[in-house]
Parts: structure tokens; C-alpha cells; sequence
């Protein structure tokens, strides 16, 4: 006879229709036998469909720019890998550039150096959030690729929720 | 096979200087740096159709929020050391706190909080690219929303 | 009458790029979904669904029909999404694409506060468990939950046992509970 411990290893299992039948007999007489392994059945179930509806909740995508994108690859024959690597080739073989390389180089060594650049936000601007805490309030995050600006956005719960001293934003949002 | 006289010379310059870029840049990467967190406080609102000019290297960015009008009511830099706290006041009774931990690859890592008067509002661990920014925003003040533009660049 | 995998595989083998086009537009749904449960970013998401089709369609002509086409199809969608996985450490959180998106989410919480706290806390919390699991662990639960693929299958996929997989979700599932439990 299978002990509860058991039982909860295979619980996940039987629920996904993947045991013998008589595992699957075994583990059901048990579980309506045992309180505990009842509520862990329970609760998987309640797991199992908060995955899926999270999961399913997802923004799906449009077939015809996925299949023009595709069909773009296709035609390019060529896998996008293939693409970083060509635009890193350098044509080192001709003397002349041979020449220029290590002068270009050197060059940039002298302007870094000066702080001749100016500072200017990157090109890959995007920012990596890691984690996020906002202590129970609901917060947003948004990439936007145009200008590729990380936007963090801290919104009130409810309407008259303030943080600080009865401050509250009192007109109607933008939005 | 053995290269001619003058590509070997050429070869072995530019073995050198590629050698020398790399270890520059390996410490400038490696060593303790001070980042330099620059901060533009921002009220939005829908009260008026203004956009500081002061705001101007921002403009795209601060488009994409919706509002509009934008006002800049702070800016502030300090050089913060890695692993230190640069404390920032913000409207409100408010408090931002920056902490550079990290600098590799060109990343900035940094811990940033965001309090309230009384307790914390959002706490965020982030990299951000050196000389990038991001928008922090949303917290209510005098009729519209603060948004918090931040900078970071490795000193 | 609806052709079955078998004959457009057959048609793509001899050529047939329109063959093709049809299993991609049955499958580019399912596989992009479950590229984005293991990704979390759409854009990469994307990206990697698109290469996924891109190295079918090369490889076609190898396919000899051992497994069904969708196993076959899975199996590199998911290898690709787990090497990608491994190169990017990504972002834990999900990213909305513009800030109306945003702002519709503040009216609907404004409305009814508490029920969407809630709801919104666990799924931001869901995907979040979900993404500190290993890739092996995540491409478990996606293809079982999401996809509702057997252990077979699943094993097909990954190149791995049956038993393999019932241990892999368990330990995902009973991960995902432990931090999960306040939510549940």
C-alpha cells in the first residue's frame, strides 16, 4: 500500500491520465480516502489552471506578417546568424585596409580618450529589468521599440490612494 | 606559411593595438568606477498644452506617455560610487535612491528605490546600457503624474 | 477535402512552397504560444518561431516520418527557444508594447480594484515562477499545461523518457506551488 508521499508523486501524474490503470486505481482509492491528498489533488488542479489561463491569455500573432517574414528568410535562404556574422566579416586581406584598421583603431583609442564623443543615449537603450517590488500596488512595464525607452509606471490601486500626504491626482489620466 | 616583410609589420601593429584596446578597455570595465546618475523630475498633465523646451532631448520619449504637457521641475546629478547610495529628493515628500552595483559588457547594474514618506513604493534591480536611461513614472503631484527620467553613465 | 501533415510533408518534400504555407498557418499559433511561455518576450518569441519554420522548411526533406510532424516541428521550436534561453538571461517581467495598454489596465483597476489586484498579482507572479524554472523544467510545464501534449510526446520532444518527464513535472509543479501558495 502506497504511502502519502507516494501518492504525491504520482497525484500530478494520474491527474494528467499518464498512469497504468492500476496505478491509477491504486492512487484513486487513496486520495478519496485521505483528506490531505485530496487537497493537494485540489490544489494542483487549481495550479494547473491558473497556468493554462495565463499561459493561453497571451497576445497571439497575425499569420500574414509572420508568413511574409518568413517567406522573406526563405527567399534569403539564409539563417539569421548567418546575417550577424556577414556584417562582422572584415575584408582584411587588401593591403590598404590593413592599413586603416589599426590607424581607425588607434584613432578611436585618441578620441575615447579626449571625451570627444558626447554623450548621447546608446543605441540599445533598452533597459533589463531584473525585478520588481511595488509593495502590493500595481506597476507596469513597457519596452517601446521606436525609441527604445524602458518605462516603468507606478499606478494607484484605487482611485484616492496615496503614498505620502493626502496627494491624490485629481484629474482624469491622459488615458 | 610565412608572411611577406611588410604584411607581417602590418599584422603584428595591429595584434598590438588590438592588445592595447583590449586591456584599455578590460580595466576601464573591471575597475570600482563611480556612475554619474543624472535625474530630470517631470510633472505630466493634461492641464495645458506647454511642453518645456528644457525637455527637449526627451521629446520622443516622453510622447509615447500621452499627456499633454510636460514640465521639467528638477534636474539633479551626483557621481555615486559602486555599491553606494545617491539619494535623490523628489516632489511629495519623496525619496529616490540609486545603487550602482555592477559594470560589465557596457551594463550598468543598479538597484533603485523609489519611497514614500512613510514606506517604500517600488523597489527595481535593473541594467541599463552606459549613457542609457529609463522612465520611472506615475506617482500623483499637484494635478498630474511625476515622471522621473534617469541617466546613467559610468565615470 | 483538408489534407493531413503527412501529404503537405510530402507535398513540401517535392517542392511545393504553398504546402508549406498551410503548416505553417496550423501550427504558427500553437508554436509561437508556447515559444512565448518560455521566452516571455514577444518580440523574441517572434524571432524564434520564425526561425523555427525557416529551419523546418530547410530540413523537410530529411524528415522521414518517424515521429508526427508537430513532435518533429515542437522539437526544434523548443530546442531553439531553450538555447536561446540560455544565451539571454531575460527579463523577468512582462512588457506591454505601448502605454494604452498601460492605461486601460489603470481604468480597469481603478473600476475594480481588488479583483484585479488579485488577478493581476498572481499572473505576474505565475510567469514569474514560471520563468526562474530551468528551460527544461519551464518547456514541461508549457507543453503539458499549454498544450496538453502526453508524456510520450513530450519525451519525444525533448529527447527524453516518459519517466523523465513525470519527474520533471512534478518537481516544476511542486516548485511553482511552493511559491505560489498565498495566491492559490
Amino acid at each position: 500500500m502506497k504511502s502519502c508521499d507516494e501518492i504525491r508523486e504520482l497525484v500530478g501524474a494520474w491527474g494528467d491520465g499518464e498512469l497504468s490503470q492500476a496505478e491509477a486505481e491504486a492512487v484513486r482509492l487513496h486520495v478519496e480516502g485521505c483528506s490531505a491528498c485530496a487537497e493537494e489533488r485540489r490544489q494542483l488542479d487549481k495550479l494547473n489552471v491558473s497556468i493554462k489561463r495565463v499561459l493561453a491569455s497571451q497576445q497571439p500573432i497575425a499569420f500574414e506578417p509572420f508568413w511574409r517574414g518568413l517567406e522573406r528568410r526563405i527567399s534569403e535562404k539564409r539563417s539569421w546568424p548567418a546575417g550577424w556574422l556577414d556584417r562582422l566579416r572584415m575584408p582584411l586581406g587588401r593591403p590598404n585596409l590593413a592599413w586603416g584598421i589599426p590607424a581607425l583603431i588607434g584613432l578611436a583609442l585618441v578620441l575615447y580618450s579626449l571625451g570627444v564623443w558626447k554623450e548621447q543615449t546608446p543605441r540599445n537603450n533598452f533597459a533589463a529589468v531584473e525585478s520588481i517590488d511595488a509593495y502590493g500596488r500595481n506597476v507596469a512595464l513597457l519596452r517601446e521599440n521606436e525609441t527604445r525607452t524602458t518605462v516603468i509606471w507606478l499606478y494607484q490601486n484605487q482611485e484616492g490612494d496615496n503614498e505620502t500626504s493626502g496627494e491624490t491626482s485629481d484629474q482624469s489620466p491622459a488615458f | 606559411m610565412k608572411l611577406p616583410g611588410k604584411l607581417r609589420t602590418r599584422a603584428l601593429l595591429f595584434s598590438f593595438l588590438g592588445i592595447l584596446t583590449a586591456a584599455y578597455l578590460g580595466a576601464a570595465e573591471t575597475a570600482s568606477q563611480a556612475v554619474k546618475i543624472k535625474i530630470d523630475t517631470i510633472l505630466a498633465s493634461n492641464q495645458n498644452g506647454e511642453f518645456d523646451s528644457r525637455l527637449k532631448p526627451l521629446e520622443k520619449q516622453l510622447k509615447l506617455l500621452k499627456y499633454k504637457s510636460y514640465r521639467l521641475l528638477k534636474e539633479e546629478s551626483q557621481n555615486v560610487p559602486s555599491q553606494g547610495n545617491g539619494s535623490f529628493q523628489i516632489p511629495g515628500g519623496r525619496t529616490l535612491i540609486v545603487s550602482p552595483q555592477d559594470f560589465r559588457d557596457q551594463q550598468i547594474a543598479l538597484k533603485v528605490r523609489l519611497q514614500g514618506s512613510e514606506k517604500p513604493l517600488l523597489d527595481t534591480t535593473l541594467k541599463l546600457q552606459n549613457k542609457g536611461n529609463f522612465i520611472l513614472g506615475g506617482p500623483p503631484h499637484e494635478g498630474g503624474v511625476l515622471v522621473l527620467a534617469i541617466w546613467a553613465t559610468v565615470q | 477535402m483538408e489534407l493531413s501533415d503527412r501529404e503537405l510533408v510530402q507535398k513540401c518534400q517535392l517542392g511545393e512552397i504553398g504546402a508549406f504555407q498551410e503548416l505553417v498557418s496550423r501550427y504558427q499559433q500553437k508554436v509561437y504560444l508556447v515559444i512565448l511561455g518560455l521566452l516571455r518576450n514577444p518580440d523574441d518569441a517572434m524571432e524564434v518561431a520564425q526561425e523555427t519554420f525557416f529551419r523546418a522548411y530547410r530540413k523537410i526533406k530529411s524528415f522521414e516520418g518517424g515521429s508526427s510532424f508537430y513532435t518533429w516541428l515542437y522539437r526544434i521550436a523548443v530546442n531553439i527557444a531553450i538555447d536561446a534561453q540560455r544565451r539571454q538571461k531575460r527579463n523577468l517581467l512582462d512588457f506591454r508594447d505601448n502605454m494604452d495598454e498601460v492605461f486601460e489596465e489603470q481604468q480597469e483597476v481603478a473600476k475594480d480594484p481588488f479583483a484585479d489586484v488579485h488577478e493581476k498579482e498572481l499572473r505576474e507572479k505565475l510567469l514569474s515562477a514560471i520563468n526562474d524554472l530551468t528551460p527544461e523544467h519551464k518547456a514541461v510545464i508549457v507543453l503539458r499545461t499549454l498544450e496538453g501534449l502526453s508524456y510520450k510526446d513530450i519525451g519525444d520532444i525533448l529527447g527524453c523518457s516518459e519517466g523523465t518527464v513525470m519527474s520533471r513535472l512534478h518537481y516544476a509543479r511542486k516548485k511553482l506551488q511552493e511559491k505560489l501558495r498565498a495566491f492559490l
